[in-house]
């Protein structure tokens, strides 16, 4: 029993040291809520890199888009054409 | 290509290149300010993706009834761009949501019923690219219920707890608003259909590919 109260009063002791060291690291205390009308500038979320943001990706999808189809269209059309003319060569021979 | 295409698609790159100068002059919205902007954008890609589901639904049940594989190829062309236009919108509308109402995303019904018809759009073409022979029609199966969710989605925010904006938004939109956004919405459509006809034009060439390969097996 004696064991435990010397342990619990180590803990104690020890506990009531670490508080104030771990408080020297803390900002300074407030001593009053001043009101502002508007955020501070490093807080306000900006609108415009989010609209940029927007349609930067819409464009840059709808172009991409195009561009896949186009040359997909491109590349089956010369392979159909190229096998068109192998057709042909081979009949005529 | 018909020979509407070229003008078409002149007319669309020109109409797009104006877009941000039509939007650059739309009054700014009173409680949002700048970044309501991003609705030129993010609405005419929603309806795009609702009327490519609508467009998908339909062409799925004619091939279902017909068997032609025409309404096929157009089906599969409105799938895509049910997946492309909705990805813009899935994306814009989070852009627009993080400035105005504070989150990236809410998952209330309009949103969340969204999110499904994109899934929906998705599954049907991961279906046709990994279903193996006769997955056209499980797709056109799926693709039904894809148009059956657009109702849905359109009257949600009427009827389910939302912050979304409600439909009577657009009617309601002053001329200063309701011109760019016509604008954005003609250039879309637009754009919706030369897409829709390219893709359609390499479901065809590859259709073609196929039958040429064939005839050489055949031949051999």
């Amino acid at each position: 029993m004696m064991t435990l109260l010397r342990v619990i009063a180590v803990v104690f002791v020890l506990v009531i040291q670490a508080v104030p060291l771990s408080a020297q690291g803390q900002p300074k205390q407030q001593e009053v809520f001043t009101p502002i009308d508007q955020l501070p500038p490093q807080d306000q979320l900006p609108a415009a890199p989010l609209l940029v943001g927007a349609y930067t990706f819409v464009l840059l999808m709808l172009f991409g888009y195009l561009f896949v189809v186009s040359r997909r269209l491109t590349a089956i059309q010369t392979e159909v054409d190229r096998l068109d003319t192998d057709m042909k060569r081979t009949s005529r021979n | 290509m018909p020979k509407w295409f070229q003008p078409a698609t002149l007319v669309c790159g020109a109409m797009f290149a104006i877009s941000p100068w039509v939007i650059a002059n739309a009054p700014y919205e009173s409680t949002m300010g700048l970044v309501q902007k991003v609705f030129y954008y993010h609405m005419p890609s929603a309806w795009m993706f609702l009327t490519a589901s609508v467009v998908c639904g339909i062409a799925s049940a004619r091939f279902l009834a017909t068997g032609h594989p025409r309404h096929d190829r157009t089906a599969l062309a409105a799938a895509e761009m049910a997946v492309l236009f909705g990805l813009l919108t899935l994306v814009t509308g989070p852009l627009w949501a993080r400035k105005a109402w504070g989150t990236w995303w809410v998952w209330d019904a309009r949103i969340t019923s969204s999110l499904v018809g994109w899934m929906i759009a998705w599954a049907y073409l991961i279906l046709r690219q990994y279903g193996g022979p006769g997955s056209e029609k499980l797709a056109a199966g799926l693709a039904l219920f894809g148009m059956a969710n657009v109702p849905f989605i359109y009257v949600s925010v009427n009827y389910w707890r939302t912050i979304h904006p409600a439909t009577t938004v657009v009617p309601k939109l002053p001329f200063s608003m309701g011109f760019p956004l016509l604008f954005c919405l003609s250039a879309f459509l637009l754009l919706m259909v030369l897409l829709m006809k390219l893709r359609v034009r390499v479901a065809e060439e590859q259709a073609r590919l196929d039958s040429i390969y064939l005839s050489l097996d055949e031949q051999a």
